[in-house]
């Protein structure tokens, strides 16, 4: 089926792109740090932590939902569904 | 019996489980068309009658199998009344929200409550494995982070279950690459109960596909999509499970950002796919229509219902093998 190879394709670029998150995530924001010694400390640097990790999922959640509107609004328009 | 016959545990908990939920199946169907708890099948011209609420053969399976699997296996009786649990009360939100549909709001916050016998029985390692880094100190967050997994989870699931076949049939195909990740991980115990997921999936597959003689209703998709979660969590493969599981997020991310935020899917007046009389089904062109992946598929233009369903799961048995690729990823990096 010809038609699932774009969307197989935004799946592979979907996960690429979650891979290159984790890899920036392992290599940054896993780094931040406010100390381990107090109970205050560690909230914060597994808050803060949390916070840039979920700022970088949002940009994956956002490169993934326009490649996909991008797809289906050229395939409406090709395939004259458009209204 | 110990972890070293875990062979012939995961092939108990298999057939004993794929056994039950193929009985109980046309029995529960029956009980339920008799109720007049059915729904129309609305992909189809003739708009056919099909019993709701099916997914308790599901819940019934999935109990039997766990409670043979915790015979078999004593020592593992916490990992498994963990998952049954959490299974079992996102079956009971499934059973409510059938008969009385719960708001767009209500559903999510009840189903994140499914996760209480993982918090309570202390299940959960918080320290996921995370791609090139490796484990993550977790400790405060991870006990949040899984009511959120176990919503994400079982509401996905529940998104995709629109069409014949479409829930069982990729969820499947999740479980089965699961059940080998797991046992590459050498996590025995999760893999036996991710075998009777797979099981209760493949017999019941076997009614729901097209065409559909039951539907498994909120009742089996908010289940099934909260034991996923769970197997995700007892088993540490929660990177795996997102990966995995990409076509289910793609499916309800665009399906919420679409219509802007969480809405009741009964609340939604347009919708993203359209029966055309060749009973051929095709992209919605309305402009407010939810984007699915249904209507991603059908962009390209019309197709049958069963071959929607078939490239749903390609695509989901794609995203499962670089689930896999991704733990290969994990497992040489570390």
């Amino acid at each position: 089926m010809k038609r699932i190879l774009p969307l197989a394709a935004i799946e592979v670029f979907v996960w690429f792109v979650l891979l290159l998150i984790t890899f920036v995530i392992s290599k940054e924001a896993i780094e931040i740090s406010f100390g381990t010694a107090t109970l205050v400390e560690r909230i914060a640097t597994q808050t803060v932590r949390l916070l840039v990790s979920a700022t970088l999922i949002l940009v994956w959640l956002l490169a993934w939902k326009k490649v996909a509107d991008l797809y289906l609004s050229r395939m409406l328009f090709h395939h004259g569904t458009n209204a | 019996m110990l972890d070293n016959n875990w062979a012939i545990n995961l092939g108990i908990t298999f057939t004993v489980t794929f056994v039950a939920t193929f009985a109980a199946t046309p029995i529960v169907a029956n009980a339920m068309r008799s109720r007049g708890i059915t729904g129309v099948d609305i992909h189809k011209k003739s708009k056919t009658k099909v019993p709701e609420m099916c997914g308790l053969a599901v819940l019934i399976g999935l109990a039997i199998g766990t409670i043979v699997y915790c015979l078999t296996m004593p020592l593992a009786v916490r990992e498994a009344t963990a998952f049954i649990g959490t299974v079992l009360i996102a079956g009971a939100i499934g059973i409510i929200d059938d008969l009385h549909p719960l708001g767009a709001r209500t559903k999510p916050l009840l189903t994140a409550l499914a996760c209480v016998p993982i918090l309570v029985l202390g299940t959960y390692v918080p320290y996921p494995d995370i791609p090139f880094y490796g484990t993550v100190r977790l400790t405060i967050v991870y006990p949040i982070l899984i009511p959120i997994a176990i919503a994400v989870t079982s509401n996905s699931i529940n998104m995709m279950d629109v069409m014949n076949g479409s829930m069982p049939g990729t969820v499947a195909i999740i479980t089965f690459a699961m059940l080998g990740i797991l046992l590459w991980a050498s996590e025995l115990r999760t893999a036996s109960l991710a075998s009777g997921l797979l099981a209760a999936m493949l017999a019941f597959f076997y009614f729901n596909r097209f065409p559909s003689r039951v539907f498994g209703g909120d009742t089996g998709s908010l289940s099934v999509g909260a034991a996923l979660g769970a197997l995700a969590i007892l088993g540490r493969i929660e990177a795996v499970t997102v990966v995995a599981l990409i076509p289910h997020i793609m499916n309800s991310f665009y399906g919420l950002s679409s219509v802007r935020g969480l809405r009741e899917r009964r609340e939604i007046l347009q919708r993203p796919t359209e029966l055309l009389d060749n009973g051929l089904l095709r992209a919605s062109n309305q402009k407010g229509a939810p984007v699915t992946l249904a209507r991603l598929i059908l962009a390209a233009g019309p197709l049958g219902e069963k071959d929607v369903v078939r490239a749903m799961m390609i695509l989901t048995a794609v995203s499962s093998l670089l689930g896999v690729f991704t733990y290969w990823i994990m497992v040489s990096v570390k």
